[in-house]
């Protein structure tokens, strides 16, 4: 009873950050330019999909042990997607384009616009009905009763005002036996040097601002809340359990390899790669 | 409707052309509606026509992706290629492992002729003025399947049948042959290409695929610049006629080449008693060899793989002066001057290296010593089958075209054109389609715009390095072999009987002209290519030294001397 009244003490306050939106506001006309400011996201955006892939394909397989290989390029067909903080919907067309039913919210006219107007561009997307954007904080979306096959929030996290309530936002969007995938960084000191001081200031390929260290959340303590969430009785992830089953939830670390300019997925359990940008996936119960 | 049309054209004169051209478009154009496709290829030569084949070969491709070829051409004439029995079209290169298996992969290969095709087993490589010579025996390779060879020499049209008989077969790839692409531009800036057809059709297209060869006009519209030089060079081709090899030689699977100071002249096998030639020489030479008759023309390849040095430098002045005066040699002529340095040689009519008579090939029985060394003596060369173009080195500045440009890419001889040393254009194109189509289908697999620049990136990336050092040790082995510079002929041969030495080095290079390299293909490359540095760096000191500059030679010596003596002294103390 106690977590009713405090989700809804949650509910009525938006964890959406004005300064936050006026900054990308202002960058929204470069998000598809892919040689400018987001080209690190253009690169990091394959390497996203692909553990989105491996984790819905992971558990097909492990819900149905019928699944067959041939299924596999028809993974996203059909599901209920919802990219919160979409941006100019780098990861919403993807996930379109793979025959998801793909909704992106922002809280940023500008970032809508432009990613409607780039969705329009291309007659592979069929916006207005498989793919479709919304100007809404995600917090707004709980009023109404749908809820998704699959939450996506990419570098979205490290943004927001009040992190513990935007989680739960996006835990209750989910459909039971649905999934949450977050990626964002952690709060360590190479994730300062690397983000903020080289990306930002040094090599200035980032916008000045776009970072805040102190906001950055490790990957532990995204673990450490659906250990306790919704509650201690039923957590979405078992205590005891570290690293947690892979059944429950994953944390996968994204390196950034400047010689090539591409972005890996660290391998399971690899040391010391969830120091700066990582990848985490949870799975809701199914009751 | 507005059209922002980009033009890249050099002179004025051209500029006006384009602008009528652009008016009347315009009208036409505003007629058509634009229609949408994913992927347009322009070109249907080999590298246009695998990358067509390697999309229509993937079901996910086959399933997201419309796809079209556009060819100037009548491709047709290619898929009914009836070539007349027991002759072969002049243009045929060695396809390696790699590009076969790729082939193979994709479902290309099983319409290629293969009776048509023949393996390259061995090759024997060596240096026209010191006869230093590398011997590539099949032993040091280690094959599971001798009859496959290092590499197959395919005919450049069998290939292409084979690929448009495969996309006969997916008709989910649409061609558009005896189709000329007039302009391309753009609907609005930055936005996706539009390809004009002459037949008034307009394709939009997310990706444009530049496979249209060295002249490029996918290449000019992305504005890419292309750097590189003429080599001053002429490629002379022709298919030959010869006896078998006979029971005490083996099959004619054998490659030869030799390295001329006017440059290097190749002899690959096609058939048992038909040999492609691909001999490079300077213009003037290429010109009067040209104008002379086939006869003479194949007494001058038989004494090219023969001859020592001086004797072709005498029989090239007297081509050239009789090309200079108006008058060709006859057969005769030449076989009786032939036959005169031969004496003046030393050497037997019986002797391998004979050629003024091809009696003695026409013998079976033992063969002389050394014939193992040598190609089969040509008895005739396949009616107009002789033909020469130019060589050129280039390479673009970039494969991907960039602002304007966006949604662009360039494969094969449209992206680099390499010196056909070691038979390598070719499979250098085949070799950018099988990495541009997995990254196509890779992206297609995340979900990915298949036109953008996140997706052709890695092709960029893994490409663009391969090709540019294949082509650096192309271009450079062409440097250094066309040198009659004493001190350089002799490092070159020193380099060149070292190598014969290293089985390893040797076992390295094989594998890259086969494509048959291990887990990492780079190594094997760059050890080839640290080996023809070291070559380089050989020829260099050499020249310095011939140059007259013994004295820079005596002092370091002197310092080495001294070094060693001051260490000497530490030690002791």
């Amino acid at each position: 009873m106690h977590l009713r009244i405090l989700r809804r003490a949650l509910h009525t306050a938006s964890t959406v950050n004005p300064a936050e939106i006026a900054h990308f506001s202002r960058l929204s006309s470069q998000w598809w330019d892919d040689t400018g400011e987001f080209s690190f996201l253009h690169q990091m955006n394959p390497v996203r999909m692909r553990f989105i892939r491996e984790k819905l394909l992971e558990s097909a397989r492990d819900d149905r042990p019928a699944f067959s290989e041939s299924e596999s390029a028809r993974v996203f067909k059909g599901l209920d997607f919802l990219d919160v903080g979409c941006g100019g919907g780098l990861l919403s067309e993807s996930l379109a384009r793979l025959g998801a039913n793909t909704l992106g919210v922002d809280a940023s006219q500008a970032n809508i616009s432009i990613a409607k107007l780039h969705a329009a561009q291309d007659p592979g997307l069929a916006l207005g009905s498989s793919l479709s954007y919304l100007h809404t904080p995600a917090e707004a979306l709980l009023t109404d009763p749908k809820r998704y096959d699959v939450v996506c929030s990419m570098e979205v996290l490290e943004h927001v005002d009040n992190p513990a309530a935007f989680l739960d936002t996006c835990a209750q969007l989910v459909k039971p036996g649905g999934h949450l995938f977050l990626s964002t960084i952690s709060r360590t000191a190479l994730a300062y040097f690397l983000t903020i001081f080289m990306a930002e200031n040094v090599l200035g390929r980032v916008a000045r601002g776009t970072h805040t260290h102190s906001k950055f959340i490790q990957p532990a303590e995204l673990v450490g809340f659906f250990r306790a969430y919704p509650n201690e009785e039923a957590p979405w992830i078992d205590a005891g359990r570290d690293p947690p089953t892979r059944t429950q939830a994953e944390v996968r670390g994204l390196v950034y390899n400047a010689l090539s300019t591409r972005w890996m997925l660290a391998p399971r359990g690899a040391w010391g790669v969830t120091e700066c940008n990582y990848i985490f996936w949870v799975r809701k119960p199914v009751l | 409707m507005a059209f922002t049309l980009s033009l890249n054209t050099s002179s004025k004169i051209c500029r006006g052309v384009a602008s009528q051209l652009h008016r009347s478009l315009k009208r036409s154009i505003s007629t058509s509606t634009p229609e949408e496709w994913d992927v347009v290829v322009v070109g249907g030569g080999p590298a246009g026509l695998a990358l067509a084949s390697a999309l229509g070969s993937s079901q996910l491709v086959r399933e997201s992706l419309r796809v079209a070829l556009v060819e100037a051409g009548d491709l047709s004439k290619i898929r009914d290629w009836i070539p007349a029995p027991e002759t072969f079209s002049n243009r045929a290169s060695s396809l390696t492992h790699t590009s076969q298996t790729f082939l193979k992969d994709i479902g290309a290969w099983a319409h290629v002729d293969e009776e048509r095709t023949c393996p390259i087993q061995d090759m024997q490589v060596w240096d026209g003025v010191s006869d230093a010579r590398i011997e590539f025996p099949m032993s040091l390779l280690g094959l599971h399947s001798p009859g496959q060879g290092m590499a197959r020499m395919t005919e450049n049209l069998n290939l292409q049948r084979g690929l448009l008989r495969h996309l006969s077969d997916v008709p989910q790839v649409q061609i558009l042959d005896k189709t000329k692409v007039q302009l391309i531009g753009h609907a609005e800036a930055g936005g996706w290409p539009l390809v004009h057809l002459d037949s008034g059709r307009v394709l939009r297209s997310r990706l444009l695929v530049g496979a249209d060869g060295f002249n490029s006009p996918v290449r000019s519209f992305a504005n890419i610049a292309s750097f590189g030089w003429a080599y001053n060079t002429q490629a002379i081709v022709a298919t030959m006629f010869h006896p078998p090899q006979g029971a005490f030689k083996g099959p004619n699977t054998t490659a030869y080449q030799r390295f001329l100071p006017t440059g290097p002249i190749a002899f690959l096998p096609l058939s048992p008693t038909a040999s492609s030639l691909v001999w490079s020489t300077q213009p003037p030479l290429a010109t009067a060899l040209m104008a002379s008759e086939p006869d003479v023309l194949r007494h001058m390849i038989n004494a090219a793989f023969r001859l020592p040095d001086i004797s072709m430098r005498y029989l090239h002045g007297l081509l050239l002066g009789a090309h200079a005066a108006g008058t060709t040699l006859t057969p005769s002529q030449i076989q009786a001057e032939i036959a005169w340095r031969e004496l003046s040689h030393g050497i037997d009519e019986t002797s391998a290296y004979a050629s003024a008579s091809i009696e003695a090939a026409k013998q079976q029985g033992i063969p002389p010593q050394n014939a193992e060394l040598l190609p089969p003596l040509v008895t005739s060369l396949q009616p107009g089958s002789v033909a020469s173009f130019p060589l050129r080195y280039s390479h673009t500045d970039s494969y991907l075209g960039e602002g304007e440009g966006s949604r662009t890419v360039l494969v094969g001889d449209a992206a680099h054109s390499v010196h056909p040393l070691a038979g390598q254009g070719l499979n250098l194109g085949l070799a950018d389609v099988e990495c541009l189509s997995r990254c196509i289908q890779n992206s297609l697999l995340h979900g990915g715009d298949v036109g953008s620049r996140t997706t052709l990136l890695p092709y960029a990336q893994e490409r663009y390095f391969a090709n540019h050092r294949t082509m650096s040790v192309m271009d450079k082995l062409h440097k250094l072999y066309s040198t009659s510079f004493e001190p350089v002929v002799w490092a070159r041969s020193v380099g060149l009987e070292v190598v014969n030495e290293l089985d390893s080095v040797k076992a390295a290079l094989m594998m890259e002209a086969s494509g048959k390299s291990g887990l990492d293909g780079g190594s094997a490359w760059a050890l080839a290519a640290r080996g023809v540095e070291n070559f380089a760096t050989a020829a260099n000191a050499a020249r310095m030294v011939g140059a007259g500059l013994p004295s820079l030679l005596g002092a370091s010596v002197r310092g080495l001397l001294k070094a060693a003596g001051s260490s000497s002294v530490e030690r002791k103390q």
